[in-house]
């Protein structure tokens, strides 16, 4: 009872979205960034790489449930907390004179709305897919690169609805993760911080990270 | 310094408690820009008042910007400016002869307006009185040095203490959040041996207390440190989130 008041409290709610969207930015965003890298270096690495990561299905399967719990904790308390936000402050000024407040921030429940619709279709195009066969170092594997370059090549569409996807990543990161240091009782401060500068950055270089598959997909 | 007139055009908010409000536009002329930006509203008031109409409703008290009592939206900022100082401190030679000003009261949901640009801002004394204090015997007040403190960190409670309670950091935030003014009023005795008694109560208390009072949750924007004219920081709200999960730890005492 005294877990859930706290956890319930509007800190403890931000604490969760924090600790939520912290797991899946390491666990998922990063590993995933790192797993793209390698369609980079071609057919045979890319494919070696899907065949390898298959084998640990124990360790995936959990990673995807730990997955299913945290984006549930993080929509449910961003729903929470959004909801009570907007209560909060119904009524508001006709005028507003200052322009502190980022994009990015402003627009995080829509951008996390986007990321969301934006994981069901990516599941459905690449996860839940069926997928031909290829060999590789004498043993039938998936072809796991040959699919994602079908998807994209000569598909514009396909490219510009992920390249539209990856600016909103891009926009939810670059508040995540300087709010949630904050949340966690990290000084970030307000102007010249560093905190802030790398939070963009890494934001900025993730969703470019991300870009760059259908765009070299499209052009090969 | 030179005398200088000038004539603005006000779109005031007027509004009785539980009634609908709007907009009304009123002229202030013949303004001296050495006049403070409430003894304008003095000028306009009385041209109201002779004039057999209500005049506007604010709330005020030392005029020094030392008292919290004062303070409205004019032209989008709280208290007229971002320049650390109260809208009693706010001066018309600020603003240019023929300027229209947009004045309404410090909204949010946990600050109902009372009239006109008063509003109700006793949900913030509650959380104060919720734990923003420390218990002590009363008596005659005790050697100032018998307590040594280091002076960084006297020096960081009084940034804190600073806070006249005004309200402008609800106000400016889009979530009509307090965390600037909790954290401000848990960092003034977090920093002090003085409150370390109450530690974790204090903040378990005031949180659940703001929490109730309908104030919205902070989503780190940082428009209260912009607006608060005592130039609080936003490292106070850093701070109250670090007592805020250490009182989960921290011994009850």
């Amino acid at each position: 009872m005294k877990n859930t008041r706290f956890l319930l409290s509007s800190i403890g709610q931000k604490l969760l979205l924090a600790t939520s969207g912290t797991i899946m930015f390491l666990l998922f965003l990063v590993p995933h960034m790192g797993g793209n890298v390698l369609f980079l270096f071609g057919k045979d690495i890319f494919n070696s790489y899907a065949h390898h990561l298959h084998k640990l299905v124990p360790i995936v399967i959990g990673i995807e449930v730990l997955m299913l719990v945290s984006i549930s904790v993080h929509m449910i308390m961003a729903a929470r907390t959004t909801w009570a936000n907007r209560k909060a402050a119904s009524s508001r000024h006709s005028q507003k004179g200052s322009k502190e407040r980022s994009l990015a921030a402003r627009l995080m429940p829509w951008s996390g709305i986007m990321i969301f619709a934006f994981i069901v279709i990516h599941l459905a195009n690449f996860k839940f897919y069926e997928k031909s066969k290829t060999m590789l170092d004498g043993h039938e594997v998936y072809d796991v690169y040959g699919m994602v370059l079908s998807r994209f090549q000569g598909d514009l569409w396909y490219v510009g609805v992920y390249l539209f996807f990856m600016v909103a990543v891009g926009l939810h990161l670059s508040h995540a993760l300087q709010s949630a240091l904050q949340t966690y009782g990290v000084y970030v401060p307000r102007t010249g911080s560093k905190i802030k500068a790398a939070s963009m950055w890494i934001a900025t270089g993730m969703a470019s990270t991300f870009a760059i598959i259908p765009i070299i997909a499209y052009l090969n | 310094m030179a005398e200088k007139k000038i004539n603005l055009t006000l779109n005031v908010w007027r509004q009785q408690a539980g009634q609908e409000g709007a907009f009304e536009t009123y002229q202030a002329e013949n303004i001296d820009t050495n006049a403070s930006f409430l003894e304008m509203l003095d000028v306009v008031n009385e041209n109201l008042t002779c004039a057999g109409k209500e005049p506007i409703a604010f709330e005020h008290d030392c005029r020094e910007g030392i008292c919290g009592s004062c303070g409205a939206l004019v032209a989008g900022k709280t208290h007229g400016s971002h320049d650390r100082s109260t809208l009693c401190q706010l001066h018309m030679r600020s603003f240019e002869d023929g300027d229209e000003l947009t004045i309404e009261p410090f909204r949010a949901d946990a600050f109902p307006v009372i009239k006109d640009l008063i509003v109700d801002r006793s949900a913030l004394d509650q959380i104060v009185s919720s734990g923003g204090y420390v218990s002590v015997k009363t008596g005659s007040a005790p050697e100032a040095s018998t307590i040594p403190i280091e002076k960084n960190f006297a020096d960081a409670a009084m940034d804190a203490a600073a806070c006249i309670g005004c309200g402008a950091c609800v106000a400016a935030c889009p979530n009509g959040s307090a965390m600037l003014f909790t954290s401000a009023k848990v960092s003034q005795f977090a920093l002090l041996p003085q409150g370390a008694p109450e530690r974790a109560s204090r903040v378990k208390e005031m949180v659940e207390t703001m929490d109730r009072l309908g104030f919205g949750n902070c989503s780190n924007e940082y428009e209260c440190a912009v607006a608060c004219p005592k130039g609080i920081d936003v490292k106070h709200i850093a701070r109250l989130n670090r007592e805020f999960i250490a009182s989960r730890t921290r011994k009850k005492k």
